[in-house]
């Protein structure tokens, strides 16, 4: 099951973030994600970092898919944290020892890059766990429409997203079978240095790649035979309602950003 | 080469809520020699047992015993080699270029000499009857043609216990009554086959014993005329017949292959067989 | 009346290829070779045959997903290589594997597929959806993953999203092919019953899911090798190895002990008794 349980899954829980339109969701989200790159300075990221903690409390969902979301992060966040520590040499010296120096502004700013990729990541995530991949390919889709005029096949990126959405676990239990097949004929996954384990990797890559093309031929037949022909003339099961709350959510994330980066 | 669980539990994902006990406590002897069949229902456990035998998956609690010894005390890579397993629909894992190429992949890994290894590809090809395809690509061969191919990769290993899981799923019924017969083949060269199976009709003709499982437990174990005609509501067809007749006629015994049970109820029948 | 009045009658419900033809691309074979034959409304018909034999070939012929060569093929007058669409109104097809015909994330939304494709109004869709959900015994299921199902559920659920959409006719391609005993049986009894309105065109390779089909047609070798009842078929043994088709082991039995047809051990064990008492061997 290793492969299976994904980053950021949804987790579906009934709370106030759930229940806010996909659309909202996403701007918010790009909003969020944008304004963190403008702000600046220490007040602006404690008031950011609060604001999405608050965030993760109102979303009900756990802290426990919320720290495994930031696991694989850890490891590029230490490394620009140490980045900015052990080589931006700007203000004040706050420790030396032989030719290591960190620097006031060095620390400042390792804080602040790091709290940004830690913000980011958990904003990210907050946005698929509390909504269903289906709602969020349909929200992806009504907002990319408008671009439908511009030759932009937003339908289609919608479609593939859901059909991506729904066989990523049954690929996941895929490569799970397949990687034990291969080890029941000796495959060794574990040992050996980064190269020997990358081509470890080919026998269960191949018959990966060969399934998921085959895959895509019967379902595309199936989609067809029963009656698919692109977006045209296409209704939707899932109704999207904009509602007040949508737009106050919004509103206030808005504010939120502004006055992250005005601070 | 004896393989024994003792009281095996397996849970996976434990501790999450995803958690689910897909063995409880079974406890299941494979003799030499012997075609053991296991039977049973989609989630019965049959899969995650035999996935056992070779330390594949461990047991959460119990366990496995080769030749008497812990397993876990056995060398795993030369165990995974004594006790080969052909998982559902193994022809999903072939890989290389050509078909001779995917079926050395085993004894490449087993560190043998390349002489050997063409050896061994050539000999387990024909004994598929798949010989013919060895220059062709995997990808480019009919469902039954890669299973064969898939089959004769974990047999290229030479194994001393050979695990089949649900190797007749998806074949038409030619290609079906040709596995069976290989299955006899391999016993008959002195091969112990655990042959995994909901087709009980299947099972029934290669058994020499038979393991039913239900819901992560062995429900029965025995030889199978034991076994089914304790209960014959789930028993192969064969089996319901002479059941069916054995009230009204004690002379029909407890046939359980199909030959055996035709010439059973021809006798019967007063015709001379 | 004439006879081409009556072909016009029957134009307007029936099912038919003449002279079908067809070949893929850079195969040296064709996959179809001059198949002619009927089918008419509400007909329950069997598609039998050896592998590559062009039985897959015929259900995407009928639905349009391959246009013929030569040859004609009508499904209530229309031509599934001009008109595929209207014709997949009508056509229904349960393909053979449960996880590649599923192509949304929950139950739900992939029984609404093909009503969402027809641009059916939101409100309709929805009790179809429920409606057709409940006819396949999944009601409680709309929000379940697809991977988290059995292969039988699977497959009802797909047979739920050709229900909503309310097809005439129904094609399966050896759908409980993948299936365990228990997926199997689910998933026939929902054939069986939804065949009773139905015209059914049912390919398979156990014969046993056939004894109560109409009529059965046997394709080798892309040809049509015969097309006859089931009892016909199933008390030929020469059709029967000419073709590789192996009878299940109770009718076997019974063939092979000169007795007639039996579908079910209790029945052969009656006329197993019953020739016994017959032959004077033993008094009862």
């Amino acid at each position: 099951m290793t492969f299976a349980r994904g980053v950021g899954q949804f987790y579906p829980v009934e709370s106030p973030l759930h229940a806010l339109d996909p659309r909202a969701k996403v701007v918010a989200t790009a909003v969020l994600v944008v304004g963190l790159f403008f702000v600046d300075s220490a007040a602006g990221f404690l008031a950011a970092g609060t604001v999405t903690v608050a965030l993760v409390a109102a979303s009900r969902v756990p802290l426990r898919p919320f720290l495994g979301l930031l696991r694989p992060v850890v490891f590029i966040v230490a490394l620009t944290f140490l980045f900015q520590v052990l080589f931006l040499r700007e203000g004040p010296t706050i420790f030396a020892w032989g030719f290591l120096q960190v620097h006031e502004g060095g620390l400042r700013l390792g804080l602040l890059l790091a709290a940004r990729i830690l913000i980011l990541v958990t904003a990210a995530g907050l946005l698929t766990a509390t909504t269903a991949p289906v709602a969020l390919a349909d929200g992806m889709e009504d907002l990319l429409s408008p671009l439908k005029r511009l030759r932009f096949p937003a339908h289609e990126v919608a479609m593939m997203m859901t059909i991506a959405l729904r066989f990523i676990p049954t690929l996941g239990e895929e490569a799970e079978k397949i990687s034990r097949a291969q080890a029941a004929r000796g495959a060794d996954f574990d040992s050996g240095g980064l190269i020997r384990r990358a081509r470890a990797l080919v026998p269960i890559l191949i018959p990966l790649t060969v399934g998921a093309f085959r895959r895509a031929d019967e379902l595309a037949e199936a989609m067809e035979s029963r009656g698919y022909r692109g977006g045209v003339g296409r209704v939707r099961y899932r109704e999207l309602r904009f509602r007040a709350r949508d737009a106050v959510a919004l509103l206030l994330t808005f504010l939120a950003a502004g006055a992250a980066v005005l601070l | 080469m004896r393989i024994e669980l003792e009281g095996v539990r397996h849970v996976y994902s434990p501790g999450t809520p995803f958690a689910v006990e897909a063995l409880k406590g079974v406890s299941l002897g494979v003799e030499a020699g012997e075609v053991l069949g296991v039977i049973g229902g989609t989630g019965s456990g049959k899969s995650t047992l035999v996935q056992h035998l070779n330390l594949l998956l461990a047991p959460t609690a119990g366990r496995v015993l080769v030749d008497g010894e812990d397993a876990r005390s056995v060398d795993r890579a030369d165990l995974r080699r004594r006790v080969g397993l052909v998982f559902q629909s193994p022809e999903q894992a072939l890989f290389a270029p050509t078909v001779e190429e995917d079926v050395a992949f085993a004894p490449q890994r087993l560190g043998l000499e390349e002489e050997e290894v063409r050896r061994r590809v050539r000999e387990t090809l024909e004994l598929l009857g798949a010989w013919h395809l060895a220059t062709r690509s995997p990808f480019a061969l009919s469902g039954g043609e890669k299973r064969r191919v898939a089959i004769a990769g974990v047999l290229a290993m030479g194994p001393e216990v050979l695990v089949l899981d649900e190797p007749t799923a998806g074949l038409d019924p030619h290609a079906r009554s040709e596995l069976i017969s290989l299955v006899g083949r391999l016993k008959a060269s002195g091969m112990t086959v655990v042959f995994v199976s909901h087709d009980l009709d299947e099972v029934a003709e290669v058994a020499d014993r038979v393991c039913v499982l239900e819901g992560g437990e062995v429900r029965a174990v025995g030889p199978p005329a034991d076994v089914f005609y304790a209960d014959p509501s789930m028993a192969p067809e064969t089996v319901r017949v002479a059941a069916a007749l054995g009230g009204a006629c004690p002379a029909v015994g407890r046939p359980v292959r199909y030959r055996e049970t035709l010439s059973v109820l021809g006798r019967v029948m007063g015709a001379a067989p | 009346m004439s006879g081409s009045v009556l072909r016009t009658l029957a134009d307007l419900t029936s099912t038919f290829c003449e002279h079908l033809t067809y070949s893929y691309p850079g195969a040296a074979e064709p996959a179809l070779s001059g198949v002619t034959f009927e089918i008419r409304a509400g007909e329950y018909v069997g598609v039998v045959g050896p592998n590559g034999g062009g039985k897959s070939t015929l259900v995407r012929l009928l639905n349009g997903l391959l246009a013929a060569d030569s040859g004609r093929v009508r499904l209530a007058g229309l031509d599934p290589a001009t008109e595929p669409f209207e014709v997949r109104r009508l056509v229904g097809v349960l393909f053979q594997n449960p996880d590649n015909g599923l192509v949304a994330p929950f139950v739900e939304d992939d029984v609404a597929f093909g009503l969402e494709n027809l641009g059916v109004e939101r409100a309709e869709m929805r009790e179809r959806v429920r409606e057709a959900i409940a006819s396949v015994g999944l009601a409680g299921y709309e929000r379940r993953e697809p991977h988290t199902l059995s292969g039988g559920e699977k497959q009802r659920v797909a047979l739920a999203g050709l229900l909503a959409v309310g097809p005439e006719v129904l094609l399966l391609d050896e759908p409980t092919a993948m299936l365990d005993a228990a997926g199997r049986r689910e998933v026939l009894d929902r054939v069986r019953e939804l065949a009773r309105s139905r015209t059914v065109l049912h390919v398979t390779h156990h014969l046993e899911e056939l004894f109560d089909a109409d009529r059965v047609l046997v394709l080798n070798g892309g040809r049509l090798a015969a097309d006859t009842t089931p009892g016909e078929l199933f008390s030929d043994a020469e059709l029967l190895r000419e073709n590789r088709l192996v009878l299940p082991t109770v009718p076997r039995l019974a063939a092979e002990l000169g007795l007639p047809f039996c579908r079910t051990p209790e029945e052969l064990a009656a006329a197993v008794g019953k020739a016994r008492d017959g032959s004077g061997v033993e008094a009862r």
